[in-house]
């Protein structure tokens, strides 16, 4: 008889059907995004056709898909310049977010000094603000960029101000031990320690940062996605409205799943990256 | 007032320490008084908030004595942790999860870069991570190892840092008791080969028997020194001086003297 630890003792079992069923669970949970989405549309689509409900008040998405399909250079154009100050808007934010949230971080005045101009614009609707960047920057980019600027970097500084700060004490103290500088400190543990906290942001800032060009757009320009669904709105142009709507979506979800990509990328260290 | 002595690698002298918790004032340490020789393996035992902890971060400079006077290598603490000369090992490994294995370990020796400081070179290293069986995981990151590989890192950590003074914060508390036995004797042959002079936190009465070459048991409330015992065990040691006599004596020895502390 084999003995009870030796190898030939060990059992030699088949893989279980549960588990080899696990490949193809994992293949439909893959696919399950594009089939939600898809039966989103789907719906939408047979519910136009079916209620006969007026274009005006719900188009089919096949007929915005064309309209969209049909005009490309029409949406390239303003879809680049919105982009483009939702951009610079959402990176300015990221930056001032990090030197506000690195401030606060390091200085307990800083902080107590900073807190109620955050809470401040928190609260403050950010879009009554247009009026005076308009005022003070005139028809350029400027006031789009810094509308954008504003709705973005709320959830960036208070996701900043987290990451850089809820160290772990042991390690902030075994650091210590060897005189780490408070640069080095900075470096090596607070900056990596809030990646996650700053990509979870990022996700959140991509929308807020579009919503804040187009709101920008809104008031006054002659271009972007704001103002094709301004004009659209206002000469009853419903396919182009609802273009303007699907190509807004279709770069927020975009921009969203290339963080999503980098951020897999970056933080595979981290626990947000297992799926369990 | 008892003096400091300037040739031991550490010496408290009467040192004493409050703290103010949310107003309520806690003597942590009372006139505590000890001379640690260079290359010794000292344990602090007690119970919880006897100051075992203060202790050490009264000696790494990360705290200041309110009252008496603590040298460090015949000079303050904060400037032998300016010259790099402390080597922590705390109670959970503490290592960054974004650096693999190999990165942590040469953590510390990146840090405050001394010229003259020795450090381990990151061959050393990986030879070190190879002697502690740590080889094959070299580039792993800390999420794919168990408990008792992450504690072996840390020690590792500590050791590349060739620093003369090791101070351990119950390194091995969050361990099963297996792992806990194991570290117990990597860290001693580790420490055998360096001969750094070691201050090592616990609860457990083997390990304070089996590592050390005295014992400080310390009782709370304040915080104090009630007995300092010798372990005159030979070295090297391993596993087989636990079923001698001698330090069975010395582990009832321990045991009294911590009882003899709880009860005053």
């Amino acid at each position: 008889m084999a003995d009870a630890t030796s190898p030939d003792s060990i059992p030699v079992v088949e893989v279980p059907p549960e588990i080899r069923r696990q490949t193809f669970r994992h293949a439909v949970f893959m696919v399950a995004p594009f089939a939600g989405l898809a039966a989103f549309f789907l719906f939408w689509e047979f519910y136009v056709r079916i209620s006969g409900i007026r274009p005006l008040t719900l188009p089919k998405p096949s007929s915005v898909l064309i309209h969209v399909v049909e005009n490309p250079a029409f949406y390239w154009h303003h879809a680049t310049v919105t982009v483009q100050e939702a951009w610079w808007g959402f990176w300015m934010a990221f930056v001032l977010a990090v030197l506000v949230a690195t401030g606060m971080a390091h200085s307990k005045l800083v902080e107590r000094a900073a807190t109620p101009i955050i809470v401040l614009m928190q609260s403050m609707p950010v879009a009554i603000l247009v009026p005076i960047f308009l005022l003070w920057f005139g028809f350029s980019s400027w006031p789009k960029i810094l509308t954008a600027l504003l709705f973005a970097w709320i959830p960036f500084v208070a996701n900043a101000l987290t990451g850089l700060r809820a160290i772990d004490p042991e390690t902030h103290e075994l650091l210590k031990s060897v005189n780490a500088s408070k640069w080095e400190i900075y470096w090596r543990l607070r900056v990596p320690h809030s990646l996650p906290y700053l990509f979870s942001a990022g996700r959140i800032c991509i929308g807020l940062a579009l919503v804040g060009a187009v709101v920008g757009e809104f008031f006054n320009s002659k271009d972007g996605l704001g103002n094709t669904a301004r004009v659209a709105q206002s000469r009853l142009l419903v396919d182009q409205l609802w273009g303007s709507v699907f190509v807004l979506a279709f770069i927020g979800v975009t921009f969203v799943l290339v963080l999503i990509a980098v951020e897999h990328r970056v933080l595979r260290w981290h626990s947000s990256q297992t799926v369990v | 007032m008892t003096q400091p002595n300037d040739t031991a690698a550490i010496s408290f002298a009467g040192v004493s320490k409050w703290f103010r918790p949310k107003g309520q004032l806690v003597h942590a340490l009372s006139q505590v008084s000890l001379d640690v020789s260079k290359s010794e393996f000292v344990s602090l035992i007690g119970p919880s908030g006897c100051g075992k902890s203060t202790m050490l971060r009264l000696t790494s400079g990360l705290l200041e004595p309110d009252w008496g006077t603590l040298m460090v290598e015949g000079g303050s603490p904060s400037e032998a942790r300016a010259r790099k000369h402390f080597g922590f090992i705390p109670q959970h490994p503490a290592l960054l999860p974004w650096r693999t294995v190999r990165a942590n370990v040469s953590l510390l020796c990146d840090i405050n870069h001394q010229p003259e400081a020795e450090v381990m070179s990151a061959d050393d290293q990986l030879d070190m991570l190879e002697s502690i069986g740590l080889g094959p995981f070299v580039d792993a990151l800390p999420s794919e190892l168990s408990g008792g590989m992450m504690q072996r890192v840390s020690i590792a950590r500590v050791f590349a840092l060739r620093a003369p003074l090791l101070l351990a914060d119950e390194p091995f508390s969050a361990l099963d008791e297996l792992t806990r036995v194991e570290m117990r004797y990597l860290l001693l042959s580790l420490w055998e080969r360096s001969g750094s002079t070691v201050l090592f936190v616990t609860h457990s009465i083997p390990e304070a028997v089996v590592l050390s070459d005295r014992a400080v048991v310390l009782a709370a409330r304040p915080g104090r020194i009630t007995k300092v015992i010798d372990v005159p065990l030979p070295r090297p040691r391993d596993e087989s001086i636990e079923d001698t006599e001698e330090y069975r004596e010395i582990l009832r020895e321990v045991r009294s003297a911590l009882k003899e502390g709880w009860s005053h």
